[in-house]
């Protein structure tokens, strides 16, 4: 794309301007994000290039060596999480705005590509990035900067090339069901695993030592994510010979990814009019198995109870929000013993197992949301109440216990390195698990309530949030107090409390499991067309 | 509760559906008021009404979705209220602005639907093979019904309805968003289920389709039921139109108004 794409790039550019002007004009709110999106630029840059210089005026190649590749890979990331950030705040050029046009598609890549380094991210990017130039200049002089200057041109080119990528490839994929799902599955994935991030990174930092960061500061330099930023540091150490090397490593990476963007924006320009050709297009796979097996899995009961559980099972992985929902409380499973491990020496451990426990059960705090008015179904075909407690606790159960399982080997054998504590941990988390299903499982009767469509991924909750999560966050607390005779027990019975605890835990979880599933039960025979009502959005 | 046997003739006499005095109140805004309605056993009744009559209502509290304010309402000899098990088994329901499971595909749902009935799994596969033969869904089609097209869903939650081949089908506008050839379809199968003995309720606001297919109409507006009997007495030697309009209130074109189009 080298002559004849440059001679058609200016109407890009002063489109983009133009639509950026007019967006603004007698828009007092948006002028005022304009603003503020200017400053956070500013921001950025200043912090940016003051970091990126700061070991050249420490004249520390070493610092330099991790900073770059991390920091650059960084930037990357960010500008790659962007548009899925704010994907639909800026479509000032939406490719599909342009599906009528008689454009060449290196005229339209070009077009738009330029138009997207037209911008403050863009420049603040490159502002940023200045500083590791200074820092080349002060320690490998003019060569070194010179090639770093390339260097960031480079890595900027990438930045772009991967977010318009991302961009096009989403306008595409948001247009079926199916990626809107994935979509809704990934942002609750994000979201649950920042904190958990954090506190794992903070504590790798503490226990890292030097040299295992900078052999991976290395790896990361050679990747197409850090070799851009890095060039400048190489030639200062006398590495000139691996400049043309990860020069061209980046290169590649932008061309796959230019590559890649051309192929997704054709069907970005197209989707505009064929989105939703293919709903209820076949997808069959013949293997002469009936309906019944297809529902239900081979060794599963042929019953009510059987199809309910079935039923339900699906659901927990098919339905987004059930599904970003166990992922959370897997990664939160995970992560919380695990962190506090890194954090304190283990001791805390066990503590936040518990917290786990209680918080698995808040899943089903509003169990009749999820599907919505396709609980008639079950009203229709009058299912009694208890019946449907049990077969919703069940299928819960069939993904939680694993799940809790993974907690007690991971709170024993890697937080708190006592692998014969592990059935007791299992036993307790068993109990809070028991006692939380028999506090949520009556609020989800008694406090149902409607949650939005689910075919938008982006929806949010309609108001009330607090006062609609109140009864689930009680019933959490309430799941801790219930279940600290078991905890107690742990700590006062010392060495038998490892022989004791499991079957101990599993009888009082089961127990009170029991108790609260029948009070549900009979709540829910009384209240079902309520429970209908309430959970139909209007 | 049992599968009943394939359709038993059905007893002469006796109401398939009989509703006494049923009254709905959302909030302040009176949606069924009084609606008392006699549906004999081998009928095909149409509930014709504008949109916001309140037919849903009045269809939801009959079949047990929705609690009536005041009233009853029996099926087949059970009362709704009283006895659900009973009642429930012998009905087969297609809601309107309802949704199914629709995270199933069409043969998980009506497997699902057919275990919830306590039918025996291989009188589940068979029948739910047949039906899906015959309404041209596909036995093999892993779609969830969720993707599938609005004619495919009503005809997916039709299958559903019939799958315990029930003795009285309450169907809430079946044929919104239905295509000609598959209205056809659901035609037939509707016309050769009520010669077989069985009692179809259904709501509509499509007057060409209930004139064509009913036995008996009842017509609501503002949650009050206006008329009802057979489709010949209401009718008169008059148009089904011209009465619905007379009754529900809406005005003809006289010819005076709008004169200048």
């Amino acid at each position: 794309m080298a002559l004849t794409p440059a001679l058609s790039i200016g109407p890009f550019v002063r489109l983009k301007l133009r639509i950026s002007r007019n967006g603004l004009r007698g828009r007092p709110a948006r002028i005022v994000m304009f603003v503020l999106g200017a400053v956070a630029a500013g921001f950025l840059a200043i912090f940016g290039y003051a970091a990126f210089a700061t070991p050249g005026l420490l004249d520390s190649a070493r610092s330099a060596e991790v900073l770059f590749p991390f920091g650059g890979a960084l930037l990357v990331f960010g500008w790659f999480l962007m548009p899925l950030l704010f994907f639909g705040v800026d479509d000032s050029l939406d490719p599909a705005q342009f599906a009528l046009l008689p454009l060449p598609r290196r005229t339209l890549l070009a077009g738009l590509g330029v138009a997207a380094l037209i911008g403050l991210p863009a420049l603040a990017t490159l502002a940023a990035t200045a500083g590791m130039v200074d820092t080349s200049a002060r320690l490998g002089g003019p060569g070194a900067a010179l090639a770093q200057l390339l260097g960031i041109i480079c890595g900027l080119l990438l930045c772009v090339a991967v977010s318009r990528a991302v961009t096009s490839a989403f306008a595409t994929a948001l247009r079926s069901r199916r990626a809107r799902d994935l979509a809704t599955v990934l942002l609750a994935v994000v979201a649950a695993s920042l904190g958990p991030a954090q506190l794992l990174l903070l504590g790798l930092l503490d226990q890292a030592d030097w040299r295992s960061v900078q052999l991976i500061a290395e790896v990361v330099g050679w990747t197409p994510f850090g070799a851009a930023w890095t060039v400048g540091l190489d030639v200062a150490g006398g590495r000139a010979w691996a400049v043309p090397i990860k020069v061209v490593i980046v290169l590649v990476a932008v061309g796959g990814l230019l590559w890649w963007w051309s192929r997704t924006l054709e069907r970005a320009m197209a989707g505009a009019a064929t989105a939703g050709s293919r709903r209820g297009s076949a997808v069959t796979r013949a293997d002469g198995r009936g309906p019944v097996d297809q529902l239900l899995f081979r060794w599963w009961p042929r019953s009510r109870f059987g199809a309910l559980m079935a039923r339900e099972t699906r659901y927990w992985w098919r339905e987004t929000r059930r599904r970003a929902a166990l992922i959370t409380l897997g990664v939160a499973g995970v992560f919380l013993p695990l962190s506090t491990a890194f954090g304190s020496g283990g001791s805390g451990g066990r503590g936040l197992a518990v917290l786990v426990g209680a918080i698995a059960p808040i899943g089903l705090a509003n169990q009749f949301g999820y599907e919505g008015s396709a609980y008639a179904t079950n009203l229709a075909t009058g299912i009694p109440g208890r019946l449907e407690v049990h077969s919703r606790a069940a299928a819960h159960a069939l993904f939680t216990l694993p799940m809790l399982l993974l907690v007690a080997l991971v709170t024993g054998l890697l937080a708190g390195g006592r692998p014969e504590s592990v059935p007791a941990t299992f036993g307790m988390l068993v109990a809070t698990y028991g006692v939380g299903l028999a506090l949520v499982l009556p609020v989800s009767v008694r406090a149902a309530y409607a949650l939005p469509d689910p075919s938008t991924p982006f929806a949010l909750s309609s108001g009330g949030g607090l006062g609609k999560a109140l009864p689930s966050l009680g019933a959490m607390v309430g799941a801790i107090v219930g279940s600290l005779p078991v905890v107690l027990a742990g700590y006062l019975l010392g060495p038998a409390w490892l022989w004791l605890g499991l079957p101990a835990g599993l009888a009082y979880g089961l127990a009170a499991y029991l108790v609260g599933a029948h009070l549900a039960g009979g709540l829910l025979d009384r209240r079902m067309p309520e429970v209908l009502a309430a959970v139909s959005a209007r | 509760m049992s599968i009943p046997a394939q359709r038993p003739p059905s007893e002469g006499g006796t109401a398939a559906m009989s509703l006494r005095g049923l009254v709905k109140r959302f909030d302040s805004r009176l949606a069924v008021s009084e609606v008392s309605l006699e549906v004999p056993a081998g009928s095909f009744y149409g509930l014709l009404g504008p949109n916001g009559a309140g037919k849903t209502t009045t269809l939801s509290m009959a079949v047990g979705l929705l609690r009536p304010d005041a009233g009853q309402a029996v099926l087949l000899g059970y009362d709704v209220w009283q006895s659900p098990a009973e009642a429930k088994s012998l009905v087969g329901v297609l809601p309107d602005g309802v949704r199914m499971f629709d995270r199933l595909s069409g043969p998980e749902l009506l497997a699902y639907h057919g275990l919830l009935r306590a039918m025996p799994a291989d009188v589940v596969d068979q029948r739910a093979r047949d039906l899906l033969d015959v309404l041209e869904l596909g036995v093999d089609n892993r779609t969830l019904v969720v993707d599938y097209s609005a004619g495919m869903k009503k005809k997916i939650g039709l299958a559903c309805a019939l799958l315990h081949a029930p003795r009285l089908l309450v169907l809430d506008e079946p044929f919104e968003a239905v295509d000609p050839v598959s209205a056809a379809l659901i035609r037939d199968i509707l016309q050769r289920y009520v010669a077989g003995g069985g009692t179809v309720v259904f709501s509509s606001h499509v007057l060409e389709v209930v004139e064509r297919l009913c036995s008996h109409v009842a017509i609501m507006s503002d949650g009050v039921l206006r008329m009802h009997g057979p489709l010949a007495e209401i009718r008169g030697d008059r148009s089904l139109q011209d009465v619905f309009v007379q009754v529900v209130g809406g005005r003809v074109a006289t010819g005076s108004e709008l004169a200048w189009l």
